[in-house]
This record gives C-alpha cells, structure tokens and sequence, in this order.
C-alpha cells in the first residue's frame, strides 16, 4: 500500500526521523483556524497524493497568512493533480532550504536485498540525476542496525525493517541555513502482505485511480479478509471506464487477457482475477459484484488451464451470479481443468434455464483467441 | 536429461498433514516421484498416507539423509521459520509454494540461503515437472491430466504464473512438442530462483534444444536475460512474451497483477520487449505465439 506523505512522516517521526512542524487540512477544515494552530507565518501547503508531480501542476503551493492560506487550500482540493485524487493538504512550515539530499531504502531485485540510495542531488527524481553523484550501498536484511554517516541511514533502516516497508525515500532531505537535517517529503510503501503483524496499520480507504475506492472495490476487497485470507483469492477488482466484464483466473492468464482484450479494441469494464483454488462462495461474491456493474456489452470468463483449481467448484459460483443477474449481453468462457466436465456441464445448464447468450470453450482453443468469439457475438447483436 | 529434479530425487514435505500439503504429497507421489518424509511439528511418527511424519526437519534429515528437495505447505506467517529449517539443515532444493509471504522475510531468506549456496524456488512456486521423471509441487495437477498436458520433448518453460506454466506446457504439447522441464518461478517482487538462474541450468542441459518464458511488467529480471544472451552465456532459441502492456494505464507504483508486478518507469512490458529484441530474442505479441516461433527449434 502507497501512503500518503502525511502518513509516511507519521512513521518517520517514530523512528526519529525529523519533520517539518505541520498541521493536516481535511477538506471540511476550517483553515484560519489551522493556521493558527500552526503558529507560524510563512507556511507550504501541499497535495496529498499517492502519486505525480505535485510541485510541477500546483499542487504546491506557498503562502504568508491566514487568508492566502485559504484561498490556496480550496484551489489545491478543487484541483486533480494529474489524475491524482487530493485525501488532505499537508500545510507545513516554511523551511529555509540551503541543500536538498536524497535517501532512499528499497529491494535491488537483481541483488535480492536491501539497497540505499543516496545523493547530495536531491529534490529532483532519482533517475533524473547523473550516475556519478549517487551513491548505492548494500546491506544484509538480516542485520538490524547499520552503520553509516549519511544523515537519517540509519533511522531510515530501523523505519524500512520495522514498518515492512517495500519503499523508504526522503527527497528531499532539506539541510537548513542552521544545519538542521530534516525530511521535507515522505514516500512511504508498505507491504499489504505483512499486515497480520501490524495491528496499528489502519489506514483510510484508497486508490492509485484519482479518486475513492468505488463501492464495489471496497465490497471486493472485504472477501478476502479475515483469518483465511491467504487462502484462494478472490479480493482482486479494479473498477475500469469500459463495458466489458472479466472474471480471469491466475495473476498471469489476467495480464495476459487484459492485453488481448486491448488488441482487439475492446475496454474493460474492470479488472478482476480469482486465483488458488477459492471456494465457491468467494467467487459468488466477487461474480455478483463484477456483474452488478450497469451498462455491460458483454462477459468474458477465462483462464488457463488449471493446476489445481477444481473448476465445478469455482464456477459454481459464477453460476449462483449468472442465475441471479440471468444478463442479456454475451458471454464467453474458455476454462479448463480438474473437473472441468462437470464444470461445463454445470455452466451450460445454468445458460439453458436462463436463456443465457453464452459460448464454452475447453482447452482446444487457446484462451487469448476466444476473445475474438466474444467480438463477434457482441457485433452480431 | 531434465534439469532440477530426475528419477531418484528425494523430497520432503514441510507441513505435510495440513490440506495443501496431503495434496501435494499425493500429487507428486502419483506422478512417480520419491516423497520420503513429511514434517509437522508435534505429529513425529504418525504418517500420511503411508509417507513418515517427522516433528523437525532434524529429524526427517537423520532418517532419511538422502533427502536433497524440500516443499513448503505452511500458512504465510509460517513460512520463514520452516524455510529457514530447511536452510539450516542443509537440503539443496527448497520449493516454496506459499503465497502473501511478507518481502522481508523473502529477503531474509534468501539471505540465508545464498551463504549455503541453497537454491530457493519460488515463494508462489507450485513448483516445476520434467515429464516421465518427476514432479516437485503441483505443477500439472492430477496425473490423468497432466498426462494430457506433459510429455518428454526438448523445449524448456520458466513462467511467472502457475497457470500459465500448464496452459504454455498445453500449447507446446498441441503443437506436437513436448517439455523438458516446465517450471514456476512463482509472481513474487523477489523471485528465489531467476530466469537467468534457469537459463543456465537449460543451456547446459542437452536435452533441452529452445527455452520459452512467460514473463509480466515489474521487476527487472528480463534485463539480466538481455545481459545473460549479450554475455552469450545463454545461446539457445528463446522466445518471450511479456505480459501487462495494458498496464500502462494505470500510474506509477500501482500493483496490478501477481506481487510482483508493479507499474514502474523502465520497467513496463514494452521496455522489456524492446530490449529483449534488441538481444535477438523471440518476442510474442500474444502468448499462443511463443510456440508458433520456437517450434522450428524443437
């Protein structure tokens, strides 16, 4: 999970790492009153977003009073920061920056272990400064502490290991005209699978998407939670612009659809995958709640073919969402797998009783290619 | 020849009375492959299904110290304690099939096993299959099935998805072809055992003549492939496809798909592709061509 800079600085602040003195405008706030909670003059107001530019498309702004402070307030919460929705405005003292460092911890997927990342280059991205003037160590996970003198490394490290954080960076690191080290932003992710070790992780609902989780993402991601969570997956669902809905099986047959989806110029009206063999009533769940999405032109239901995932079971429970939403758009399924014959026999009943304009295929078709049936069903209409 | 398993590998099963595990003994005892031993902490001496049940892997070890294979069936917040059982006791080959294992203890992990020289695979892996010699994990489901799906042949399969890595294996099999050994490298952020780690395992092994991966966006492991075959360390057909290109629709930092597959700037499926091309690699726009471009390797 991405954290906003606020939250991020939150952690920061338990591990010693120094922040700017602020105060967090929610979007009912009254801002005089916060600026004078502030008590200081010349303050930064900032965006809270999850990911983009902010200095670059006004979602940083500086101001020197109460009513200017106002006035830039509204103007960031009615902006969208290049499709980034703003949760909260983060107004800040104004600091007197006289260098801007880089710090960073994050996994070297290559190496398969911890790297920082530092620079006395900062305030800009990482990958915009030159090779030379960056500096990368390595360390074991397995060490606890660090030895280092760049500033904040090792509060850094304690912060990286103990939040299970999968990203650490402070940029910029703004030294001050009084040698003061401080981090002036906060880029914080955290691993959503290490989250049964961090009671203290409740956070506000969010999407990387420019706005709030819909309705039925936060319905999705309730059916996986819980004791067995790791157990099947079926909390998987993306709310896109398009009218065609998927139900895929497996993290890879997903990506690999979504792509022949856009090949043949069709627009997905979410993203979906159930995968581990998940019993039926998780994938009823999630069925019912893809389908409940108006306006759809059509449904593809498709995966590989099955390890281990007991395909009468799994589409049982697509089929307690077909009998109840019984849709008039086609639809298409290419599955194949332990079980799969009664699976289909099952999946063609349940389009017989309701009258469904439904195509099955097994594994004789490749599953990418039954997009094309599913193109000429909905053209025949 | 088969690469990481054959005829007289012998596993163990870490977590063998739970649900997964009893399954993945008897799947991999059906496909003929030597199951000795099973663990579970206050179980020692019961047995299932006529497999021994041993409380440590001390003690799996002592009895049967042969075992050169093991395979993890425990809950996510379990998993680092039982790999690092493993690492301790020395087996070469550790198959982690567990999925939502938290990075860190990946990490920490791999650590572990990187000073013992210790091959992990995995964590997500349900494993890997060389037909007619063995299976370690899932890979392949029931034997009837995985009959249709897996015969002896000469192409190598490395795929970041469990499901893929049977339905490729399905299309190199209705092509007329059959596998050498198919593997699953499991969708993490930190992947045990690498394409590359593979790729040397199939360049030295004769029997495999051309190597297909299904890869996804995120993560950097293509670009060692690229180094690996500019090295010329890797000098057998390959064909890829890499899979999440319509993710670019969705910003920086948002993960879409397995663990692993996170949005990032240099790492989006069409980065990758361009590179991969650039080292003369096979590149499939979708991956039922993967094995319409190896086949004349075959």
């Amino acid at each position: 999970m991405n954290l906003y800079e606020f939250e991020g600085k939150n952690i920061f602040k338990k591990f010693g790492i120094n922040t700017p003195k602020s105060v967090l405008l929610r979007r009912t706030d009254n801002v005089g009153e916060k600026y004078d909670e502030l008590g200081i003059k010349d303050v930064v107001l900032k965006a809270q977003v999850l990911s983009g530019k902010r200095g670059k498309n006004n979602g940083i702004l500086f101001v020197g009073n109460a009513s200017e402070a106002k006035e830039a307030t509204e103007k960031i919460f009615s902006n969208n920061i290049r499709g980034q929705y703003v949760a909260a405005v983060l107004m800040e003292e104004k600091l007197e920056i006289v260098q801007e460092h880089y710090l960073s911890i994050t996994y070297d997927t290559n190496k398969k272990q911890p790297v920082l990342v530092y620079s006395k280059e900062g305030g800009m991205d990482i990958e915009d400064v030159p090779e030379e003037k960056i500096q990368k160590q390595y360390f074991d996970i397995r060490q606890n502490e660090i030895e280092s003198d760049i500033p904040f490394a090792k509060e850094l490290w304690k912060c990286f290991l103990q939040s299970d954080a999968r990203v650490v960076e402070i940029n910029p690191l703004v030294i001050t005209g009084s040698g003061e080290k401080i981090a002036a932003d906060a880029k914080v992710a955290l691993d959503d699978d290490a989250f049964f070790r961090h009671k203290d992780w409740e956070f506000e609902p969010r999407t990387m998407l420019g706005r709030l989780p819909t309705e039925r993402e936060s319905a999705v991601g309730k059916i996986d939670e819980g004791e067995n969570y790791y157990r099947g997956t079926a909390g998987k669902y993306i709310e896109m612009d398009g009218d065609i809905a998927v139900l895929f099986s497996g993290g890879g047959a997903s990506i690999a659809n979504m792509d022949a989806l856009m090949q043949v110029g069709l627009k997905a009206a979410n993203y979906t995958e159930y995968s581990g063999n998940p019993p039926r009533e998780k994938v009823a769940q999630l069925a019912k709640l893809v389908l409940s999405k108006p306006g759809l032109r059509g449904l593809w239901i498709a995966g590989g073919v099955a390890n281990f995932t007991d395909i009468a079971a799994t589409f049982s429970g697509i089929i307690d969402a077909l009998d109840e939403v019984r849709p008039a758009y086609p639809i298409v399924v290419r599955r194949a797998g332990p079980n799969e014959d009664e699976g289909k026999r099952l999946m063609r009943e349940c389009a017989q009783r309701n009258s469904l304009n439904l195509k099955i295929f097994g594994k004789e078709v490749a599953m990418g290619a039954t997009v094309t049936a599913l193109v000429d069903m909905i053209n025949k209409k | 020849m088969s690469i990481l398993i054959n005829k007289n590998t012998k596993v163990l099963v870490q977590g063998i009375t739970g649900k997964e595990g009893q399954k993945a003994a008897a799947a991999m005892r059906e496909y003929g492959t030597q199951v000795v031993a099973g663990v579970r902490p206050g179980k020692g001496g019961e047995n299932v299904d006529g497999v021994p049940v041993y409380n440590s892997v001390k003690e799996a070890m002592a009895a049967h110290p042969d075992i050169s294979t093991t395979t993890i069936y425990v809950p996510p917040f379990a998993a680092k304690e039982a790999i690092l059982e493993a690492i301790e006791n020395n087996i070469a080959i550790i198959n982690t099939i567990v999925e939502r294992i938290p990075i860190q203890d990946t990490a920490y992990c791999l650590a572990a096993a990187k000073e013992k020289n210790i091959r992990l695979i995995g964590p997500s892996s349900l494993g890997y299959i060389s037909p007619g010699e063995g299976r370690v994990g899932v890979v392949g489901g029931p034997k009837v099935l995985a009959d249709e799906v897996f015969q002896p042949g000469s192409i190598g399969l490395i795929s970041r998805s469990g499901g893929m890595t049977n339905e490729l294996s399905w299309q190199i099999r209705k092509a007329g072809l059959g596998q050498s050994t198919a593997v699953h490298v499991g969708g993490d952020l930190l992947m045990g055992t690498t394409y590359t780690d593979l790729l040397k395992l199939f360049e030295n092994d004769e029997q495999t003549k051309a190597v297909i991966i299904f890869g996804e966006h995120g993560g950097g492991y293509e670009f060692e492939v690229v180094e690996m075959i500019k090295n010329k360390e890797f000098t057998k057909p390959l064909a890829v496809y890499v899979g999440g290109k319509f993710a670019d629709l969705f910003p920086e930092g948002m993960n879409i798909g397995h663990a692993g597959a996170i949005v990032d700037r240099g790492q989006s499926a069409e980065e990758k592709e361009y590179a991969l091309k650039s080292a003369g690699t096979l590149v499939a726009d979708t991956y039922e061509e993967l094995v319409k471009k190896i086949k004349i390797f075959a």
